[in-house]
């Protein structure tokens, strides 16, 4: 827990610093470079190393579908998602810079999960996801599409709070189709569908 | 007695439903009906777009039209529209699905502005009648009086008066003001598939500008998101969206004709031409169903409906239809994608429906690149067309070769 708060607080102080450098080189941009686009440093000071994040309940953003990228940024933006730990931080981007940034996320590679898999925890949470129907939506890979995001090797601490926020607070900006999909299940259902889909390979 | 015995088996099967709730909990109501067969099913609802698309990525150039009519696009950089409502001073007002915002679009005679009028709204529609701007989400309706002298006005809050049911999916809006001034909404069924968990859905209503004098004119209809008042008898004739999770192929979009009120279009029981659900099940689920004047291709999502009675279009298409199809998402191959002209007789016999604006969509590549939805006849006889997934709204013009 102290690592992660430690953690947190570097991603906030990296962030910082990003924002600084973005201000004073502003001017040092250039229009035509295909590159990453200039926010992508301030966005991978929380959301990792080519966007695959190494915060539990920070999301990776590597290879996610573009327009889910693009819609979650702009929710985000206009106040209907409230996450309290991106307020601001995109106010000032117009949609072409949310296009910019979408695009690049989901052209980088996501990372092959690493973590020690629960055997007994994986086959429940396995046997749910193929109850449940995920990868009707998701992908039978878990990769996502569209405006369906991509699961297989996301966050678990983060997949595991996502899908109670969907459960538990259907309201604007959030899929009534996902709230309807979760609806019943219980806190360790959850838990098993998270482990197994954050160790997805 | 074999109501009866249907009835019981609807308990029971609540009552199981209510008990295995711990263990499989309710399909999400777009998957409802949805059987074995399909459950390896790819099929999902296609997304929305959140962004404002440039202009030069707005498919323009690949729409075809017949000859003589040209497309061209007249607004753009509002994302998610819908239906549109003109002022007598001729401002545009957009309603739109996904961030929930009413754009007004001002227009001086050579490009369009906009600019937000609400929003975080749940799905609103609009309508404009005597100086006021009408805005109605699935859970609020509000009035904006005098709203083109004073753009800020705040809105009056009209919607204890509505009394609207708490069901959301299906009930995103269109609303119009009908010849006899009173405001037409339709209330969908809360599901793909399902006896209504009460009667107040699945059904279309009129009410006096204020809320009051509520009046449910059509029962049986599942899900309209487009109608018109025929220009000679009046009539309101409506387009209706068909189940999902039965084929490719079926059941079809319908196309109604209200000839009077308290008519029964047939959900859940019957669908299309008379199609009998084979989930939802009654003794002759079709007696006594209105069937519709022409369907209109199996998931194609038809939309707006628009009678046209303008003079810029050659003499054939007075009084024609014209319906945009907003295109499909439960079909193995994408259809729709288009909008289409229907002629028929006043009383509904003989309806032909012809392709009108076509190109939305790729069949070869089942790529699509808009999603045409609704339609409004300008002063000059043109019409505006809105792509809900570009967030522009084009310009359909005619001139003689």
């Amino acid at each position: 827990m102290r690592s992660s708060r430690a953690e947190k607080i570097k991603c906030r102080v990296l962030a910082a610093a990003a924002l600084l450098f973005l201000t004073s080189h502003a001017a040092a941009q250039t229009a035509s470079t295909p590159a990453a686009p200039p926010q992508v440093a301030l966005c991978t000071a929380c959301h990792g190393p080519n966007g695959n994040s190494q915060i539990p309940l920070t999301p990776s953003l590597a290879g996610q579908p573009k327009v889910f990228i693009e819609n979650q940024l702009v929710l985000i933006r206009e106040g209907l998602r409230d996450i309290p730990q991106m307020k601001g931080m995109l106010d000032t981007l117009k949609d072409p810079e949310l296009v910019a940034l979408a695009n690049h996320f989901s052209a980088q590679t996501p990372a092959k999960p690493t973590g020690s898999i629960n055997q007994e925890v994986f086959e429940r949470g396995k046997a749910l996801s193929a109850k449940m129907l995920c990868g009707s939506c998701h992908l039978p890979d878990y990769s996502g599409r569209q405006q369906m995001p991509r699961l297989a090797g996301q966050n678990e601490a983060f997949l595991a709070y996502s899908m109670k926020q969907f459960r538990d607070h259907a309201g604007l900006g959030r899929d009534t189709v996902m709230s309807a999909s979760l609806f019943g299940l219980k806190d360790n259902d959850l838990a098993d569908l998270a482990h197994f889909l954050a160790n997805y390979k | 007695m074999k109501n009866r015995i249907a009835l019981c088996g609807a308990l029971i099967a609540v009552g199981l439903s209510q008990a295995i709730a711990q263990t499989a909990p309710p399909p999400p109501a777009w998957q409802q009906g949805r059987g074995t067969d399909q459950a390896a099913s790819p099929l999902a609802p296609v997304a929305g777009k959140l962004t404002a698309t440039p202009v030069s990525e707005l498919p323009i150039d690949k729409l075809k039209l017949p000859a003589g009519f040209k497309a061209e696009v007249w607004s753009h950089g509002t994302p998610g529209v819908r239906a549109m409502a003109r002022s007598e001073s001729g401002k545009v007002y957009v309603g739109s699905r996904g961030l929930g915002r009413v754009y007004e679009i001002s227009d001086n005679g050579k490009e369009r502005t906009s600019r937000i009028v609400v929003d975080k709204l749940n799905q609103p529609a609009v309508a404009f009648h005597k100086g006021s701007l009408y805005v109605m989400a699935i859970d609020k309706v509000l009035r904006f009086d005098g709203i083109e002298q004073n753009p800020n006005v705040a809105p009056v809050d009209l919607t204890a008066k509505f009394n609207l049911p708490p069901e959301q999916h299906h009930n995103w809006k269109y609303i119009r003001f009908g010849p006899d001034g009173k405001l037409y909404v339709p209330f969908g069924a809360p599901c793909n598939i399902c006896e209504l968990p009460t009667q107040e859905y699945a059904q279309l209503r009129r009410y006096d500008a204020d809320g009051s004098n509520m009046e449910v004119i059509g029962r049986g209809i599942r899900n309209t998101q487009g109608f018109d008042w025929h220009p000679v008898t009046q009539e309101i004739w409506f387009t209706d969206h068909g189940r999902d999770w039965l084929g490719d192929d079926t059941p079809a979009d319908e196309l109604n004709r209200m000839s009077k009120t308290g008519l029964n279009f047939g959900f859940p029981y019957c669908h299309a031409n008379g199609i009998a659900d084979p989930d939802v099940k009654k003794d002759k689920a079709c007696e006594g169903v209105t069937l519709p004047v022409t369907t209109m291709g199996a998931h194609a999502a038809v939309m707006g409906l628009h009678f046209y009675t303008g003079n810029m279009f050659p003499a054939e298409y007075k009084n024609a239809m014209f319906i945009a199809r907003k295109g499909s998402w439960n079909r193995t191959k994408k259809s729709g994608y288009d909008v289409v002209m229907v002629k028929a007789n006043a009383d509904g016999t003989n309806a032909q429906m012809t392709p009108f604006v076509t190109g939305f969509l790729d069949e070869k590549t089942d790529d699509f690149f808009g999603r045409p939805v609704y339609l409004m006849q300008m002063p000059d006889g043109a019409l505006l067309l809105s792509d809900e997934q570009t967030g522009a709204i084009y310009r359909i013009s005619y001139a003689k070769q």
